[in-house]
């Protein structure tokens, strides 16, 4: 089946995650994305030797499934040789995608208004740190710009450190913005015929990613939004984790009588269900340190799996949490294809990779091949898409243009 | 200047927040998006019984889910209230909804049907967790997902109850979006319309792609259990350190090389150090030393010093704030992530903006949320392309409430 962006072409000048995600969902969906990259070690996020103090990996697994489906050219942009190459390719594109920085991008004759006048139907995507009315002009990352917008010092248990929301949380979000916002130029160019520039930034991303606690902080003003809450006294006692004998739950029910009478019948014969402290929504709510510390002390006396067999008979909503190795396993992920295998020429074997997680019935993803080596397709694009004779491709080689 | 999805129009029967969120951000761009709400639904609701945020004068997660969104109300008891429901899905570009096939089919709208009367319909499926597979049918509630994703037990310090980040959702809206553009920009070429999909655990699982990914090709009691602040692989990258007045810093210099050097300078380290003097050495046997050494240094001065520091100097670094940064933010305005209004009761509001700018088709506000069924018979004129008398007949009726 042909992706839904056949015949779409990307020019991918992008480095680590946020970009290069965003080329990726579009790569999955069939675009031709080529990642352009300097032949002196390309993407820096090839060089990734390590994660969270362990080797990569037997196979360069960050790098190649981040830039999965692509194409790779290796072009010095510092040569004039190089900067034609990127403009001959660009008037042959559709799309732009970047996330280096406007001065790397000036230097390297690829700013907007030099693109734009190389090709008028060109979609030039930025992911930019802070935005394009932004003022602060040092590097972004994902974790520095993460730390502005607030997020982070509301999670977990007061008096501990504020939490990251996991390595790359937030450009995996200004990755999908840049991959809606490239969707929607499109979209718009088939009507208008003009393409545009657009910017998904790392700061625009995370604000919405925070949405529903930071829109509830703008609304109320409430500081108690913007600070960590304990699960020690939740606005819900019903909606909260609790540790079982062997591991941690969530559960999650309304806070009304009816949900409480069900949940009560089930917590043994203690009675709580009677207990005059807890027999109203508000009382439940206004005393909820103290339930919470009764139910605490209830729900150690059970393992995870007793709970949740006793409660899926009750119809109590719960979940078990779990953690990495039990998503790995889980049927229900493989089942949807959010997970895929695929063979990895580098350790010649089959290996499990993040699949595709936007579905579609007529023109679904797919993951065709992991990430390219560098330049790998540099001399083929030059002469099939661009018309370079093999001559000039000789002499580009010579000269250090490309690898 | 032109919206991007001008003339597209969406059929919106979604009831959560971060689905409505979706069909909301359709209408940022341009779309226009009929709400279709249930005579019998308590108006102004998204379904949702976590208990937070309740008690405020201003409805603002319904307000913000519901923007730039028309209402019509309708009796889906009713046949000729179904009826109607079916001849605007019939006329529509998109149905959104985050409802199961066997509530949709009580509607009127089985999936054979819509193939049938509308071949070139993009139909956006929001799920909790799928729609394959033995648990398709459980409630999408993004905590049960998040619970499911792997990541609760790992993002705080060892010892610490698990953390819901309440953050996976949002990436299953955007992809939402994503997959009805992309699905319209392929129906625009192909005139096939089709079934599109994403829920909350896959949001939650590609939120966390770097983790999973690394688990899945390294694997190990790391990707399981907590990791201490003080025993990152990074000492330069990832890493939280305290400063001296009790608000934290965090730098990510994953290739540590090019910024060693002027680190070092900052916190009083000779960059020349043999202890330190390589990528290799930093995050290899001379990690936890530089971990302990990076803690001590930047607890001697507030985070005040540290970000006039950073900025001078151009590092990839900063003070983690709390939400009075953006909230006060001139820039997050100017770049119009935040939009300043005044409502007529309320008074001045600040409410979530756009999170991607567009020179050639600008989001815009064009209406607050509408009152439940505020657009009722002008989307049955305009849309649904029913005649005056009949519209009139059908209010007569209470089929439009």
């Amino acid at each position: 089946m042909a992706g839904a962006l056949e015949g779409i072409r990307v020019v991918d000048l992008t480095m680590w995650f946020q970009g290069p995600v965003a080329g990726q969902h579009l790569a999955d969906l069939g675009a031709e994305v080529i990642h352009f990259e300097s032949p002196k070690g390309g993407d820096l996020g090839r060089g990734v030797r390590s994660i969270k103090a362990l080797p990569v990996g037997d196979w360069n697994q960050y790098f190649l499934v981040i830039n999965r489906n692509k194409k790779s050219m290796a072009v010095d942009l510092n040569k004039p040789e190089g900067r034609e190459i990127m403009h001959r390719l660009v008037a042959e594109s559709d799309v732009f995608l970047t996330n280096l920085s406007t001065k790397a991008l000036a230097k390297w004759g690829c700013s907007y208004e030099e693109l734009a006048a190389v090709n008028p139907r060109l979609i030039y995507a930025m992911g930019s740190g802070y935005g394009p009315y932004g003022r602060i002009t040092k590097p972004s990352f994902d974790l520095t710009v993460q730390a502005l917008i607030g997020v982070m010092t509301r999670q977990g248990e007061p008096g501990q450190p504020p939490i990251y929301l996991g390595m790359g949380s937030g450009d995996a979000m200004g990755g999908m913005m840049a991959a809606l916002g490239i969707m929607l130029a499109l979209y718009a160019r088939e009507k208008s015929g003009r393409g545009q520039f657009l910017d998904a930034s790392l700061y625009g991303a995370q604000l919405f990613m925070a949405a529903p606690t930071f829109q509830a902080f703008l609304a109320t003003g409430d500081q108690s939004w913007a600070r960590q809450r304990s699960r020690l006294s939740p606005l819900n006692p019903l909606w909260n984790t609790y540790q079982a004998s062997d591991g941690w739950m969530f559960l999650c029910e309304a806070n009304d009588d009816d949900s409480w009478q069900r949940l009560a019948a089930t917590l043994g014969a203690g009675g709580i269900g009677t207990d005059p402290r807890f027999d109203s929504t508000d009382k439940r709510r206004n005393g909820a340190a103290v339930l919470v510390a009764e139910l605490d002390k209830i729900m150690v006396g059970r393992s995870v799996e007793q709970w949740m067999e006793i409660w899926r008979e009750a119809g109590i909503r719960s979940a078990p949490v779990g953690n990495l190795a039990g998503l790995a396993e889980d049927p229900q992920a493989w089942a949807n294809d959010y997970f895929v295998k695929i063979h990895c020429d580098e350790v010649n074997r089959e290996v499990t990779v993040r699949g595709l997680p936007v579905g579609f019935e007529k023109t679904p993803g797919e993951v065709k091949t992991l990430g390219p080596e560098l330049g790998q397709d540099t001399e083929l694009i030059l002469a099939d898409t661009l018309g370079y004779s093999w001559d000039a491709i000789g002499e580009l080689k010579e000269c250090g243009a490309i690898l | 200047m032109n919206a991007a999805l001008e003339n597209v129009s969406v059929v919106d029967l979604t009831r959560r927040f971060w689905s409505s969120l979706a069909a909301a951000l359709l209408g940022d761009f341009g779309a226009s998006v009929v709400k279709v709400e249930g005579a019998d639904d308590e108006a102004g609701c998204l379904l949702d019984e976590s208990g937070g945020g309740e008690d405020a004068a201003w409805n603002y997660r319904y307000d913000l889910a519901n923007r730039n969104k028309l209402s019509l109300s309708l009796d889906f008891n009713s046949g000729e209230g179904r009826a109607v429901l079916r001849r605007l899905v019939e006329k529509s570009d998109v149905l959104i909804s985050d409802r199961d096939p066997a509530e949709l089919e009580g509607l009127g709208l089985d999936r054979d049907w819509m193939k049938a009367a509308n071949p070139s319909l993009i139909y956006t499926r929001a799920t909790g967790f799928g729609p394959e597979g033995p648990d398709s049918g459980l409630p999408a509630i993004d905590e049960l997902a998040a619970a499911r994703a792997g990541m609760m037990p790992i993002l705080g310090q060892p010892g610490q109850p698990p953390v819901y980040p309440g953050h996976g959702q949002m990436y299953a809206t955007v992809m939402l979006a994503f997959a009805t553009v992309t699905a319209l920009f392929h129906r625009d070429k192909s005139g096939e319309g089709q079934e599109v999909n994403a829920s909350l655990l896959g949001g939650n699982m590609y939120g966390a792609s770097l983790d999973l990914q690394a688990f899945l090709a390294i694997g190990g009691e790391r990707f399981l259990h907590p990791v201490s602040r003080l025993d990152a692989g990074n000492p330069m990258s990832g890493v939280l350190y305290p400063a001296s007045d009790g608000l934290w810093i965090t730098l990510t210099m994953p290739d540590t090389d090019r910024w060693w050097p002027a680190l070092a300078e900052i916190v009083g380290l000779d960059a020349g150090d043999p202890r330190f003097d390589s990528h290799d050495k930093r995050c290899g046997e001379g990690r936890l030393e530089l971990l302990q050494l990076l803690d001590e240094a930047f607890r001697k001065h507030p985070s005040s010093y540290w970000r006039e520091v950073f900025a001078e100097r151009q590092m990839s670094a900063d003070v983690i704030e709390d939400y009075n940064y953006p909230a006060n933010d001139d820039s997050a305005r100017d770049n119009r992530y935040l939009l300043d209004l005044v409502d007529p009761s309320l008074g001045p509001l600040s409410m979530l903006g756009f999170p991607i700018f567009m020179t050639g088709t600008p989001a815009r506000l064009s209406r607050t949320a509408p009152r439940k069924g505020q657009h009722s018979a002008q989307v049955l004129r305009d849309i649904a392309g029913y005649g005056e008398t009949e519209i009139a007949a059908m209010e007569q009726a209470g089929v439009l409430r």
